[in-house]
């Protein structure tokens, strides 16, 4: 510190004023001040390691162990190459690189179903094995043949019409709903991914509620199945993926034995979502799933008290307790109809258009309700 | 060249943005705020004369420490012109500890306390021009289904009966929310979802806080997870820095794992258990004081996943991940979660 010439205060030299020294702070100390550090903290702190013990003098961490250096990470099956944001898609059959496995589950699941379980392990992106609504493909692989046996012994499922879904791009599956288990549904989903080329995963909107129950939610997210919000329809269709969905909503499964193959009123978000994005509406029939569980009488009020959208009374239920909601061994039949190409005629801009969009629910609905008839 | 007073700079994600502004050229000066001493990470950041990084210990939730540091001579010298607050998240950071000690600042948590200063120190300081804020996107309020987009403007979850760890992101979001439209300062809100930095660890995640170790979740639910790269986390605030907009923002990666998958990968495995345990153990924390256990076994995050819509991220910031979240096997066998450059 220089010395300093002593002030005077008006000329009388009664008090000396010390300058304030150090930094100027208005308010306590300086933060910075009080943690101040050495100029070159990595050099001080070096040399005090140094020191005569000290083995090496890059050794900053002094330990008697000598402790083996940190492995390096190393990544499982990265790809460094970053992929092109666009449709999902799945490769062709004969382009799918196929390795033969040997689990036990592999064994009941002949190769060709197998190439297409692997293809559509394409649909996730990146390294992390699902995708944002928690479809897995290893999941769906082990449910695989579960289904497939139900789809080929138990429902001895019969299908035609499949040239109508197109191969790529954004589309609707629209398709009368039946039964009090959505089988209808499952095997819809197993007709699709086992008669296309590339093999192409519908995913299946599900009713809001389905997201509350426990596991049942897990095990629909898992296969590819969806909770039917508006930006998950809008989301899913934008991406390119196929959609189903059963536009009668919860009244599909409430019909009684004698409404059955009477489709229900139709919900129209689905019309309103293929306007937007530009995707054809495939009329789909399903023959079988209001045979499934023929519904007597529904008690209505005792399913509204409990939160379930159906208390049903049917020949086994409840007699036989929950095994009473069992499919019967019915044979189902699915015919796909022409695309309905609403958007290259109305474009997106009739999306709002409330009575358009509703006209053209009901033109979809008709055509479900002819296909039904037709191959009934 | 834009000086940056960091917050929180010892704890992992506030270290991460150091660390990304010292290497930007950009960024003339960093000045590190923290509870603890100098992480070690910090020795050749704080080298070199003048050195490009000060650190500084301050507790940010009381009025004096605050008031020193915003008026000391260094930091108005240097004209701090953005301020990035990164409100405490580790498990041994600053509010860890004052939470086991089951304090309050003025009847608020310690997270609101401090952000309520640094906003008011910050908007104080003549110089400072832009404030960048970390936030939760835990903060929305979430509904059944396996995957709800949410975007900047969805609802945020008002419930009274929020978890306190919760509650205090919604109000430290909140109260930056607010200032927004300030007209001297523009004020940047990052909502983040789960944070996961290479070697297995993870922040942010209310049901995975704290150390390593069982959790618990519901039996039959295994909600889907966003997560985010700690490098682009670190990148979207650099984004930010040099931005000039101002607003909410979401930033995400690609990836979404299941809260079972995440848990077992950064060595916190989750327990299936039914809801009357679950009960008593959000019973036990409120009992023991422990907002973070009780944020760990209650709240809709547990039961309903997420996704983030970063799409206006993108737009104004430019924001995109450039890093993905996986699986890596580390060089002793053990398979954790990592993240590499895309």
């Amino acid at each position: 510190m220089t010395p300093r010439e002593p002030l005077f205060l008006d000329g009388v030299r009664s008090e000396v004023v010390e300058p304030i020294m150090g930094p100027l702070t208005a308010l306590g100390t300086d933060p910075f001040e009080a943690a101040e550090v050495a100029e070159d903290p990595f050099s001080e702190r070096l040399e005090r390691l140094r020191g005569p013990s000290a083995p090496r003098a890059g050794l900053l961490r002094a330990s008697p162990v000598q402790r083996a250096p940190r492995p390096r990470p190393r990544r499982l099956g990265a790809d460094p190459t970053p992929q092109a944001r666009g449709w999902a898609t799945t490769p062709r059959l004969a382009e799918v690189e196929f390795a033969e496995q040997s689990g036990l589950l592999d064994r009941f699941v002949p190769e060709s179903e197998r190439r297409r379980l692997v293809a559509l392990g394409h649909l996730v992106d990146g390294e992390a094995p699902y995708d944002r609504f928690g479809f897995s493909p290893s999941a769906l692989r082990a449910a695989f043949p579960l289904f497939l046996a139900l789809y080929r012994f138990y429902f001895r499922v019969r299908s035609e019409g499949h040239e109508n879904i197109p191969a790529e791009g954004p589309a609707i599956l629209a398709a009368n709903h039946g039964g009090l288990l959505p089988f209808d549904g499952a095997m819809g989903i197993l007709d699709v991914l086992l008669h296309t080329d590339p093999p192409r995963l519908a995913r299946a909107i599900v009713d809001r509620w389905a997201g509350r129950l426990p596991w049942v939610n897990v095990f629909y997210a898992r296969v590819g199945q969806v909770v039917g919000t508006r930006e998950n329809f809008s989301d899913l269709l934008e991406d390119g993926q196929l959609v189903f969905v059963f536009p009668e909503g919860v009244e599909g499964i409430r019909k009684l034995v004698t409404q059955r193959y009477r489709l229900q009123g139709f919900h129209v978000g689905f019309v309103e979502q293929a306007l937007r994005v530009g995707a054809p509406i495939i009329p789909m029939a399903i023959l079988g799933s209001d045979d499934q569980a023929p519904i007597l009488f529904d008690l209505k009020p005792l399913a509204r008290s409990l939160g379930l959208p159906v208390l049903p009374i049917t020949p086994t239920f409840p007699w036989f307790g929950p095994l009473g909601l069992l499919p019967y061994p019915v044979r189902y039949r699915i015919v796909y109809g022409e695309p309905l190409r609403f958007h290259e005629r109305f474009g997106p801009e009739g999306a709002e258009d409330a009575r358009l969009v509703r006209y053209l629910a009901n033109q979809v609905r008709r055509s479900v309700q002819l296909l039904v008839d037709r191959h009934r | 060249m834009p000086a940056v007073l960091v917050t929180h700079a010892d704890e992992p994600l506030g270290r991460r943005i150091v660390k990304t502004l010292f290497h930007d050229e950009r960024i003339e000066r960093v000045f590190a705020l923290g509870a603890g001493a100098a992480p070690r990470s910090f020795d050749r950041f704080l080298a070199g004369s003048p050195p490009r990084v000060a650190y500084a210990r301050v507790d940010l939730a009381k009025h004096r420490p605050m008031a020193d540091l915003f008026h000391s001579a260094r930091l108005r010298e240097a004209e701090i012109d953005t301020v990035v607050h990164v409100p405490s998240h580790g498990p041994s950071g600053a509010l860890a500890s004052r939470q086991r000690a089951g304090s309050l600042v003025s009847g608020v948590s310690s997270r609101t306390a401090e952000a309520r200063l640094v906003l008011q120190h910050s908007l104080d300081a003549r110089s400072v021009t832009s404030l960048i804020v970390i936030g939760s996107a835990f903060v929305y309020r979430l509904a059944p289904g396996n995957a709800n987009r949410l975007c900047e403007t969805s609802e945020l979850d008002l419930d009274p009966n929020v978890p306190a760890e919760i509650r205090s992101w919604i109000d430290c979001d909140m109260v930056f929310h607010a200032e927004v439209g300030n007209h001297r300062a523009r004020v940047v809100l990052l909502r983040v979802p789960t944070v996961v930095a290479s070697g297995g660890f993870v922040y942010l995640n209310p049901a995975l806080s704290g150390p390593s170790g069982l959790r618990l979740r519901p039996v039959g639910f295994d909600p889907m997870c966003a997560v985010v790269a700690e490098q682009d986390v670190a990148q979207a605030v650099l984004a930010a820095v040099h931005g000039g907009t101002s607003g909410v923002y979401n930033v995400a990666g690609t990836e979404h794992l299941p809260l079972s998958v995440l848990g077992r990968w950064t060595r916190r495995p989750t327990v299936p258990v039914p809801n009357s345990v679950l009960r008593a153990a959000s019973f036990a924390a409120r009992v023991l004081r422990e907002p973070q256990l009780r944020a760990s076994v209650e709240g809709a995050h547990l039961r309903y996943g997420f996704s983030l819509d970063t799409r206006r991220a993108e737009r104004d910031l430019g924001f995109r991940p450039s890093y993905r979240v996986g699986l890596g096997r580390a060089g002793d066998g053990r398979v954790q979660l990592e993240t590499s450059p895309v």
